[in-house]
């Protein structure tokens, strides 16, 4: 039986078995403890650069289907698994996700102790890793990995945010503008139902959006550090010309760049938040949410500022969305409305739509 | 924000019945603790002396009383109670509360329901009412009509358009009297039975979803309209089969993310239209062809199915719901699993978890074994694994119905096929057997409507089979099937080698499970909660911490008929005692429902098959110095010999008698010379190893007899036979008789009085717990027999001589800790039936109604304290009568003959408590369900003998104006002797009027019918007890029954009772 090794920078090695793509990839290690939704993960953009250890011991179960992907390719650099389904049951269609990765050019690992893995992540923090086929080069990657820098130190978000300026008209009264760090289509997907949507890259500058006379902007979710220089002086200055002009929702890596955009700082996390059982407190509410992020706002950092932490998260205080003290802008840093997690916060997405249109009159 | 309460009421859910087991115990038990925990003032009721819950330290005030809603009613008037928490004790705890509601009580006495609220109730429970809600929030369900006759059942089928129809009685438990009709007699006639069940006399006539997927979904609200889900399950086996009946996954595993976030959102929808505040239910029906679902059943309670989510994803639901109805919301609550978060989030696992159900067909073998929509099984384990294959095998091993995994079972292809349509107990088995045929899994698929998903898991367990057989068995393959989840001695038994040198084997190359904990997160953040699972992988999360002493007490698997939840009282209460003493306990189990697998009763919980593997890997991984083996029942016992000689040389030992000792109390040849050496004696007995010598054995003896296996548990396959031809149908039907197998022959004694006793003894000393008198005869299984506590008719010369004899044996058997004994008087001779070196069924009966808690001193004379140092010796007396009365799963289980015998039955026991004899009986009587009548007619057909004892029982019945019906003999009898009958015709005679005519025209409302001592009549009364089964008329089969229940009657007409919590009982 072949062999494959996930490799991490403090030399520890892992041996499982390999699947999907066969090919040496490096990145950095995360882990999610969602129970389903591996399809979703695999093609949400904000796994760029990394590799997943999925928490849950049996994926692919239920077998892969066009209707689930976030994007239309897998982001994340390598899967992580205890046990991938060989044979999945027919009720979705039945394609593997061995075949899936196959197509998608990544690699998996099977044959993990992941639970193992995650204990590990979670004291070490985030680590580089590699999956790897070459046990010879095993000492080398390790060297390499120590040396390397971790991914989001490069520009992740160019690298997936879309090229050109695209109008969508899904004929609906409004139209707002998306300022796309990397998950168009999720976003797309959710905004479709309530506005017509213009499309803008992540370096689009405030007079360009303000030309197409958009009733608002939608920051949308992305891979990487929000503090990057890059994003400082491309989304984040966007959003900030914008800010006194009209409403403004940021969300996931979008709430990270409007809250650096108004004057506060982002810190790397040491595992991050992936899964969709993230209990965040909101207006004496509690809401289950799916996250995924490696990154956070600093709350002290807002002192003084125009923005306040309105949404915390219930187990580690973490901020979890961000409001303007005057004007009608606002993030939350989990998903809306998307696959994998729960469907319980779609009011937000109501209230950007009360905001865009009440500045259009 | 918390509300303030003067006195909060949890009631309890009674005896242990199908549909309604242990996990009432856990989460009335968590709800008292919770509720201390927050300083409020409780009250706990429940009729269940078996329970932690009705200890007087759950809660301020403790009532042993029937769960009726008058008496409950007293205690709210009595206590000053203005809160009760309605969803901790199942359907009865609805029940009650909904009868208080609509009489108007709660309002009287000025108490609101706390968590769920009457109309919640009456919108799950009934069918209209759920269908309109549901309609309302626009969640579909499937296509009916509640009726209240069968005329309009048939109505109802023609606007349904199709058969099959699934009918449901309103307000019964574990779904009793439904079904599945496919044509209309088949409607009619399971109509007729559900109409009768229904407390409302309602039932529903459904769309079939038959063949669909089955979805759980575990909910939990706050009053902030806060919601969460605990965890999803999925029922392998598709609509059609109870949830009680399936075997069940967690979380569901074949389901996508986005159904899975349809169901979740339908969920809290749910619980908001019910606007429950606490836990609740969802059940979903899915169909895979489409994606469709309907919303099937919602329980606004913790339910069975919740205690399996609390156990499988450690998230405490009954703990979180009582903190929740009293007014915090889950933000504020802290989960004390981590420590760190809070009971606002989802509990992300990293495992499988598997619940296989535990039927009792074994005992039952005239029952038909077909699973449906009325629940059979009287509980389950659940195993946890990091595969499917390693839970669901872990999970068969638990079973203790004799396999070692996925076992294989002869059958035919048509068996296999009709096992595959129609599920009983052993379609997993069957599915397996096919599999080893190598038929095609989506055939299996196909004819099951289990996922293929699944079967393909099963299929991978007979592929390792089949390496395994093929050899060699490499260390390479040896590991695959570790991880797989095989057992050593399942390897032992495909490679045909000693399983102590697979062990052996095993241990040389490191291959030693791990142990993983169980911690609501998936590891996301470090926890330190005690609870753990074995499984094989690359480290364990166990540390050999070794700052004080540990002892294991091996618990006692899952709840069945001669095994139920005393046994897990007793390991809990061992557990106490340890604590008490500074000692690290440890605990192993496998069964979720029960109070000792919550994961904060001990300090380290081990969720695991109970073998001789399983258990020396725990002990292994924590190096434990001493294992109690006898509290488990006979699941811990017979591991007690083999224990021992494994831990021969290590630092651990059995606690407590030794295991030779023991096994002397178990070896019918040892426990007679030991009788003959100690001059005691016992009735005639011997060891047959062939038909032929038990045939000699039993004419030398003289019929009757008694006859059983070797080694047996709640008397299963134990008989009383006449005549030789009777034994040649045992040999031939009931038991396998070999030189490995071999049968016990007893004279059986008739009319001779049944005595149990419970002892503590530390080796030179004994106190004695208690001596219970049975009601019934010799001949009733103890299991079964309405015990009374002190003795009620004896003489002190033979209670004397019964505390020597007691004395005697257990110093001979150098007894440290507990054992019972159970021994007949007959003609003021005492004889010996049997010992068990170990806690009995009785114990938690003994402790409560004398307020000695004997688990706990029987623990602590195990570590090596003395009955001196507790003050004990000799033995209580006490000033009122307990009375143990036991209930029985007739209703559910037909097909099992309703007469009591050596034969275990029953499924659970109440106690009834007073100063008052009659009233101690009527109080047992009525809560184990029997509903005596305070006027009607009687009918009374005994046996020659009999009749002249049941003659004042029926003068009685006359002069309290009660009509006797008797067939002619009897009433032939009765009027010579003045008692005026009406004299009706024998079933048999086919002629008007009979009894069971007049008991559907409702004028028989108590039958007393003795079998004659031959065997046939067992058979020829079984009609009408069938009946009175199914009427729910008392049915008495015994002269000595029907007296105490006449005493109760006649005290019950006369005077109203009055209700007494444990404290007064033990501080008067």
């Amino acid at each position: 039986m072949a062999k494959s090794y996930l490799v991490l920078e403090d030399g520890s090695v892992f041996e499982g078995e390999p699947f999907g793509y066969r090919e040496t990839v490096v990145g950095e290690v995360v882990f999610s403890t969602a129970m389903s939704g591996y399809q979703e993960s695999l093609t949400d953009p904000s796994y760029r650069g990394q590799i997943l250890i999925m928490a849950y011991p049996l994926v692919g179960n239920y077998g892969i289907n066009d209707e689930y992907s976030h994007s239309d390719r897998v982001h994340t650099r390598g899967l992580v698994v205890r046990e991938y389904c060989k044979d999945p049951s027919p009720m979705y269609g039945g394609r593997t996700l061995d075949e899936f990765l196959k197509s998608n050019k990544v690699p998996g690992i099977s044959g993990i102790d992941t639970r193992d893995l995650v204990i590990k992540i979670r004291t070490a923090g985030t680590l580089k890793g590699a999956i790897t086929e070459d046990p010879e080069g095993i000492e080398e990657l390790i060297r390499d990995l120590k040396r390397r820098p971790f991914p989001s130190e490069s520009d992740l978000v160019g690298e997936v945010s879309t090229k050109l300026i695209e109008k969508y008209d899904f004929g609906k009264d409004v139209r707002i503008g998306l300022l796309d760090c990397g998950d168009k289509s999720g976003s797309l997907r959710d905004l479709a139902p309530r506005f017509n949507v213009t499309v803008f890259p992540y370096d689009t500058p405030a007079d360009v959006i303000l030309e197409h006379k958009v009733a608002g902007i939608i920051v949308s979710n992305g891979p990487g550090d929000p503090s990057h220089p890059v994003i400082l002086n491309t989304a984040a200055r966007t959003v900030a010309d914008l800010s006194s002009g009209m409403p403004i929702f940021g969300i996931c890596f979008g709430s990270q760049v409007v809250g650096v955009a108004m004057g506060g700082k982002t810190y790397k996390m040491k595992f991050g938040h992936r899964g969709s059982n993230q209990p965040v407190k909101y207006d004496g509410r509690v809401f289950i949410t799916s996250q995924n992020h490696g990154f956070a706002v600093d709350e002290s950092s807002l002192e003084g500022k125009d923005l306040i932490a309105d949404q915390i998260n219930v187990n580690d205080g973490t901020v979890e969305g961000l409001r303007h003290r005057d004007l009608p802008i606002f993030t939350s840093q989990y998903r809306q409305e998307v696959s994998p997690g729960p469907w319980d916060t779609s009011f937000l997405f109501d209230r950007f739509e009360k905001a865009a249109k009440e500045g259009r009159r | 924000m918390r509300k303030e309460y003067k006195k909060l009421m949890v009631i309890g859910s009674g005896p242990i019945v199908i549909g309604q087991a242990a996990e009432f115990d856990f989460s009335g038990t968590q709800a008292c603790r919770s509720l201390k925990e927050e300083g409020y003032t409780t009250v706990l009721v429940n009729s269940n002396p078996a329970t932690i819950q009705t200890d007087q330290e759950t809660a301020d005030s403790v009532y042993i009383e029937p769960l009726q809603a008058s008496l409950v009613a007293k205690i709210i008037e009595k206590e000053g109670v203005d809160g009760i928490l309605s969803g901790m004790g199942g359907q009865t705890a609805l029940n009650i509360c909904s009868e208080l509601a609509d009489s108007g009580e709660l309002e009287r006495l000025g108490v609101s329901l706390i968590g769920t609220q009457p109309e919640a109730i009456a919108m799950s429970e009934d069918r209209e009412l759920f269908k309109e809600t549901m309609e309302r929030i626009g969640e579909p369900v499937p296509l009916s009509r509640s009726v209240t006759s069968i005329q309009e059942a048939i109505e109802a089928v023609k606007m349904i358009n199709k058969y099959p129809v699934l009918i449901r009685p309103a307000y019964t438990l574990g779904g009793t009297g439904g079904g599945i009709a496919y044509d209309e007699q088949e409607l009619v006639e399971i109509c007729a039975r559900g109409l009768a069940y229904s407390r409302i006399h309602q039932v529903l006539i459904e769309e079939s979803v038959l063949g669909w997927k089955e979805y759980e979904y575990e909910v939990m609200r706050d009053s902030k309209d806060n919601c969460i889900i605990v965890c999803n399950m999925e029922n392998l086996d598709a609509m059609g089969v109870h949830t009680g009946e399936s075997i069940v996954c967690a979380p569901c595993l074949t389901l996508s993310e986005k159904d899975h976030q349809r169901l979740r959102t339908a969920s809290l929808k749910v619980i908001k239209a019910l606007n429950i505040e606490g836990g609740c239910n969802v059940q979903f029906a899915f169909n895979p062809a489409n994606g469709d679902y309907r919303l099937i059943e919602v329980n606004p309670r913790v339910s069975r199915s919740s205690a399996l989510a609390s156990k499988a994803t450690g998230y405490p639901i009954a703990r979180v719901a009582t903190k929740v109805a009293v007014g915090y919301t889950l933000d504020e609550i802290p989960n004390r699993i981590t420590g760190t978060t809070f009971a606002a989030f989802e509990p992300a696992i990293d495992y499988v978890v598997v619940k296989i159900p535990r039927w009792p067909f074994d005992k039952f073998r005239t029952v038909d074994r077909h699973l449906g929509t009325q629940m059979k099984s009287t509980g389950e384990v659940m195993a946890i694994g990091r595969t499917f294959e390693e839970a669901i095998l872990k999970g068969l091993r638990s079973l203790e119905i004799g396999v070692k995994g996925l076992d294989s079972i002869t059958m035919t292809d048509e068996e296999i096929t009709e096992e595959l349509i129609h599920a009983t107990d052993k379609r997993i088995f069957a599915m397996g057997e096919a599999l080893r045929k190598g038929w095609d899994p989506e055939k299996i698929a196909d004819l099951s409507k289990w996922d293929i998903f699944f079967v393909r898991k099963l299929g991978n367990i007979v592929a390792m089979e089949n390496r395994i057989k093929n050899g060699p068995l490499t260390s390479a393959l040896l590991k695959e099937a570790k991880y797989m989840g095989f057992s050593d001695e399942k390897i032992s038994e495909l490679t045909s080698r000693p399983e102590a040198e697979i062990r052996k084997e095993r241990a040389a190359s490191g291959l030693v499970p791990v142990y993983k904990m169980v911690d609501t997160c998936a590891a996301e953040f470090a926890a330190g909660t005690p609870y753990f699972y074995s499984t094989y992988g690359s480290s364990t999360e166990v540390k050999k911490d070794k700052d004080k002493m540990k002892v294991m007490i091996i618990g006692g698997g899952p709840i069945r008929i001669g095994q139920g939840i005393e046994f897990d009282y007793c390991c809990v209460h061992g557990v106490m005692a340890l604590q008490e003493e500074g000692v690290k306990a440890i605990i192993i189990n496998n069964n979720p429902e029960t109070v000792s697998t919550d994961y904060d009763i001990s300090d380290r919980l081990y969720f695991d098959p109970i073998t001789l593997e399983d258990v020396l890997n725990v002990i292994e991984a924590e190096d434990i110095d001493g294992v109690i083996v006898q509290y488990g029942g006979q699941t811990s016992v017979n591991l007690a010999v083999d224990l021992e000689k494994a831990l021969a040389g290590t630092n651990a030992r059995v606690l407590g008698t030794s295991p030779d000792k023991m096994d002397v109390a178990e070896d019918r040849r040892r426990f007679s010379k030991l009788m003959d050496d100690l001059g005691i004696k016992q009735p005639r007995s011997g060891t047959g190893y062939s038909f032929e010598e038990a045939k000699e054995i039993a004419e030398s003896i003289g019929y009757p007899v008694l006859v059983r296996p070797s080694y047996v548990l709640g008397g299963r396959a134990m008989e009383i036979v006449y005549s030789t031809d009777e034994l040649k149908t045992y040999v031939e039907t009931a038991v396998k008789v070999s030189r490995n197998h071999p049968i016990l022959i007893d004279k059986y004694l008739t009319e001779a009085i049944e005595i149990d006793v419970d002892v503590v003894s530390d080796g030179k000393d004994v106190y004695i717990g208690g001596i219970m008198e049975h009601i019934e005869y010799a001949g009733c299984h103890s299991g079964d027999a309405t015990m009374v506590l002190p003795p009620f008719t004896l003489s002190k010369e033979i209670v004397d001589e019964i505390v020597e004899i007691t004395n005697k044996v257990a110093l001979a058997l150098e007894v440290k800790g507990l054992m019972n004994l159970q021994l007949a008087v007959k003609s003021n001779e005492i004889y010996m039936i049997e010992a068990n070196p170990r806690a009995s069924r009785t114990i938690p009966f003994i402790s409560k109604a004398t307020g000695i808690p004997l688990a706990k001193i029987g623990t602590k004379i195990m570590l090596g304290k003395t009955l001196k140092d507790f003050g004990l010796s000799g033995y209580k007396a006490i000033d009122h009568y307990a009375i143990k009365a036991s209930v029985f799963p007739f209703l559910k289980l037909p097909g099992v003959d309703s007469i009591l015998t050596p034969e275990m039955k029953s499924t659970g026991e109440v106690m009834g408590i007073d100063p008052d004899f009659d009233i101690a009986c009527y109080k047992a009587l009525t809560a184990a369900g029997n509903k005596l009548p305070m006027e009607g007619g009687v009918y009374i057909t005994v046996n020659d003998s009999d009749k002249e004892r049941v003659l004042p029982v029926a003068k009685e019945l006359l002069d309290m104006g009660f009509r006797i019906y008797a067939t002619k003999g009897t009433s032939t009898y009765l009027r010579e002797k003045g008692v005026e009958t009406t004299t009706v015709f024998k079933i048999d005679d086919n002629m008007k009027p009979n009894a069971i005519g007049l008991m559907r025209e409702g004028k028989i409302n108590l039958i007393i019918n003795t079998p004659s001592q031959k065997s046939g009549p067992v058979r020829d009364g079984h009609k009408m007890r069938r009946l009175a089964v199914e009427l729910e008329i008392p049915f008495l089969t015994t002269v000595q029954g029907a007296d105490a229940a006449v005493g109760a009657i006649k005290i019950a007409k006369e005077q109203n009772f009055s209700v007494r919590s444990m404290k007064e009982f033990h501080t008067l």
